[in-house]
């Protein structure tokens, strides 16, 4: 090769970097936009879309748009982990944001941990889905999360049937699946706290229709409150044949609950469900009343399919934008780095992030955030109104 | 025990279900001795196809009820094509050629296909299917059942009974018996027993997706359940024996009720093993069903 050619080469491959630090961040976004818990997938890439639009149009971040890169993984623990490669190997995202099935999150996440690029969870609530990579052999975790987890929830849920509501007899409906049997193991570990035993503890299958034994056999137990750990149609199901055999006893659950799929399959049945959420559709602060008012505009909807998935997912990106802009660069590592000690208060819908993450705590989403929901006429509204009043409104993770 | 007869009521509506799509699978047997192990995604079609229609009713402006009954034959003549479909793609090759297994792949891999085509165009969410009756339960004594729940039962009997009135008074219910006892001797005497299978196929698919808009109001119509409500009802007409109507019924009520009482009385995680182990004892001790003859097959 001649000394000009190699000039030539040299000064081609200079004007490509100069053009490709112009270039896009690409973001990859993971998630069940079909199936059953589409409902949440759909609302969480909403959410995301929107604050992605809103970030570009204020100018990007570092002078550099952000490029979302889509891909349904269907809830399917084998899909998510094509994606996952996808993502990292062809498309070389900064940074992926979703996961709304705790299995599709656990089965993915290695990839990325091995590629050090960080993954925001912004759905997913299983209790070990940030801790997969922490301590042991792992150096750094780049695992994190801003949904409430099944810790916290379980745990209101527990406080709530128990403590406030006066309860003293539960029992625990929940579905075959890991959410289910996880969520059960989480429920039950609670309520003993509490010295509390449930007095039934009933199992059904993804798809089933007939819920009559499971319903018999806690009324059977004498249950004066159902907890459950399902997801939408199946809860409809629970509620239709507490319903049929004309039992009223109320249902406290996971924030599966307020999932469309159990509100409109049970409609008047599912009336009265409780369950804690992160976000109500409600204008309680500006940022809120701003941010419904933007998903409404834009997805011309009234009603949110998943407010809670919708605010979370917006809220992510707003986190890993403050994190790419404090880390000045796009490289995994120092984004991870940028996230564990986010200078910046990030005003945010679900709450205010101030530290929301520190090296040893990924969880954005402490226990004092949720409030009680409860479904009232095809809708999620807040149970104790007084939760998201005044200075109750913004609720922010303590100090520590 | 004061739960026992809600349990009883609720297990034979689930099993009336079982029966009718196991019906579908007898008629074919019949006439054929082939089966469409696509029922399932047959029966979910029907439901699907129903709820389009019921909505697009309701939408301009008909009642619930009527727009129901409006929407039912609708649905019979789809499944029929559907049926007639799967007949002329996936089985009279196989006929013609005497293939012992062409058409067992045929009718899955078409039963695949019906699912994906569902998949795109209804989505993989259940869907709320409008419910014609009151959905507040009757009560009778200590039992609670919904008007739906007694409209599935009678709706199934009802249909059973007219394929099988039409069986054995029609001239051309006559040429599907004819051919059901003896294929090649019903050829001779002029009966076309090429369309006879086509028939046969295309009731069969009817009774499927007739049995879809009959649970998809209590259910939900979607095509996640299809596959193991097929299998539930293969293992119905496997137990009742694939050549008797009245096995198919003592069958369905059979596996519907075992269900309920086992995930009552045992536990909720168990509730379909009685049902499978019943069928392999079905399967070791009287291959033909508890209702079928025996036959001796000769190679």
């Amino acid at each position: 090769m001649t000394l000009s050619k190699l000039s030539l080469i040299l000064i081609a491959s200079s004007f490509l970097t100069s053009a490709y630090a112009a270039d896009p961040i690409k973001v990859g976004l993971s998630g069940p936009f079909t199936g059953g818990s589409s409902s949440m997938g759909v609302s969480m890439r909403d959410g995301v879309k929107l604050a992605v639009t809103e970030i570009n149009k204020a100018g990007g971040v570092l002078g550099r748009e952000i490029q979302l890169v889509e891909r349904d993984d269907e809830a399917k623990n084998e899909v998510g982990v094509q994606v996952a490669q996808e993502l990292i190997s062809k498309e070389g995202v900064v940074a992926t944001l979703g996961y709304v099935n705790t299995g599709v999150a656990l089965g993915s996440q290695r990839f990325y941990q091995e590629a050090e690029i960080p993954v925001i969870n912004n759905v997913a609530t299983g209790s070990v889905v940030t801790k997969q990579f922490l301590g042991g052999d792992f150096k750094n975790n780049y695992v994190f999360r801003n949904s409430a987890n099944d810790t916290i929830q379980s745990a209101m849920i527990a406080s709530e049937a128990v403590t406030k509501q006066g309860f003293k007899k539960p029992a625990i409906l929940a579905d075959s699946t890991n959410y289910g049997k996880l969520g059960t193991t989480d429920l039950t570990a609670a309520l003993t706290k509490l010295n509390i035993t449930p007095v039934a503890t009933e199992k059904f299958n993804i798809g089933d229709t007939d819920m009559t034994a499971q319903v018999l056999r806690a009324k059977e137990a004498g249950a004066d409150v159902i907890l459950t750990y399902a997801l939408g149609p199946e809860l409809a199901q629970v509620a239709n044949a507490m319903a049929k055999l004309g039992w009223k006893v109320p249902v406290i659950g996971s924030w599966a609950l307020s999932m469309a799929s159990f509100i409109d399959t049970a409609g008047p049945n599912g009336d009265g469900a409780m369950m804690p959420e992160t976000f109500i559709q409600v204008p309680s602060t500006p940022k809120r009343k701003a941010f419904i008012e933007a998903y409404q505009s834009t997805y011309k909807i009234d009603r949110m399919p998943s407010p809670v998935s919708a605010a979370q997912g917006y809220d992510s990106v707003y986190l890993l934008a403050a994190a790419i802009k404090q880390a000045g660069s796009t490289d995994g590592p120092k984004i991870r780095e940028a996230l564990e000690n986010l200078n910046d208060k990030i005003e945010g819908v679900v709450t205010t992030y101030d530290h929301p993450f520190s090296a040893a705590d990924h969880e954005a989403i402490s226990a004092n955030i949720p409030v009680f929901g409860v479904v009232k006429g095809g809708r999620v509204v807040p149970m104790h109104p007084e939760d998201l009043e005044g200075a109750n409104a913004l609720r922010v993770k303590p100090k520590g | 025990m004061q739960y026992l007869p809600q349990l009883i009521a609720s297990g034979i509506s689930i099993g009336m279900i079982y029966a009718v799509v196991a019906f579908g699978y007898q008629l074919t047997f019949a006439t054929s001795k082939t089966l469409n192990f696509g029922q399932g995604e047959a029966l979910a079609l029907g439901g699907l196809t129903g709820w389009s229609v019921t909505t697009w009713l309701i939408a301009h402006g008909i009642g619930v009820g009527v727009a129901y009954l409006l929407m039912i034959p609708i649905v019979l003549i789809f499944g029929m094509l559907q049926g007639a479909v799967v007949e002329r793609l996936g089985v009279r090759q196989a006929i013609k050629t005497k293939s012992e297994a062409g058409w067992i792949m045929a009718t899955i891999a078409l039963g695949i296909i019906f699912k994906n085509l569902a998949e795109n165009i209804w989505g993989r969410d259940a869907l709320k299917f409008p419910s014609p009756l009151p959905e507040a339960a009757l009560t009778f004594g200590s039992v609670r059942i919904q008007p739906m729940e007694i409209a599935i039962v009678i709706g199934a009997l009802a249909m059973m009974l007219a394929v099988e009135l039409f069986n054995r008074r029609s001239i051309f219910g006559k040429a599907v018996v004819a051919t059901a006892n003896d294929r090649d001797a019903a050829g001779l005497m002029g009966i076309n027993t090429g369309l006879v299978i086509a028939f046969s196929y295309a009731l069969s698919s009817m009774a499927a997706a007739f049995a879809g808009v009959l649970v998809a109001p209590i259910t939900t119509a979607g095509v996640s359940s299809a596959a193991v409500l097929g299998l539930k009802a293969f293992a119905v007409a496997i137990i009742g024996g694939l050549s008797s109507g009245l096995g198919v019924i003592v069958g369905g009520l059979i596996l519907g009720i075992t269900e309920t009482m086992t995930g009552y009385f045992i536990s909720t995680g168990y509730k379909d093993v009685p049902g499978l182990v019943l069928l392999l004892l079905v399967l070791s001790f009287k291959p033909s069903g508890l209702f079928g003859k025996a036959t001796i097959k000769k190679v």
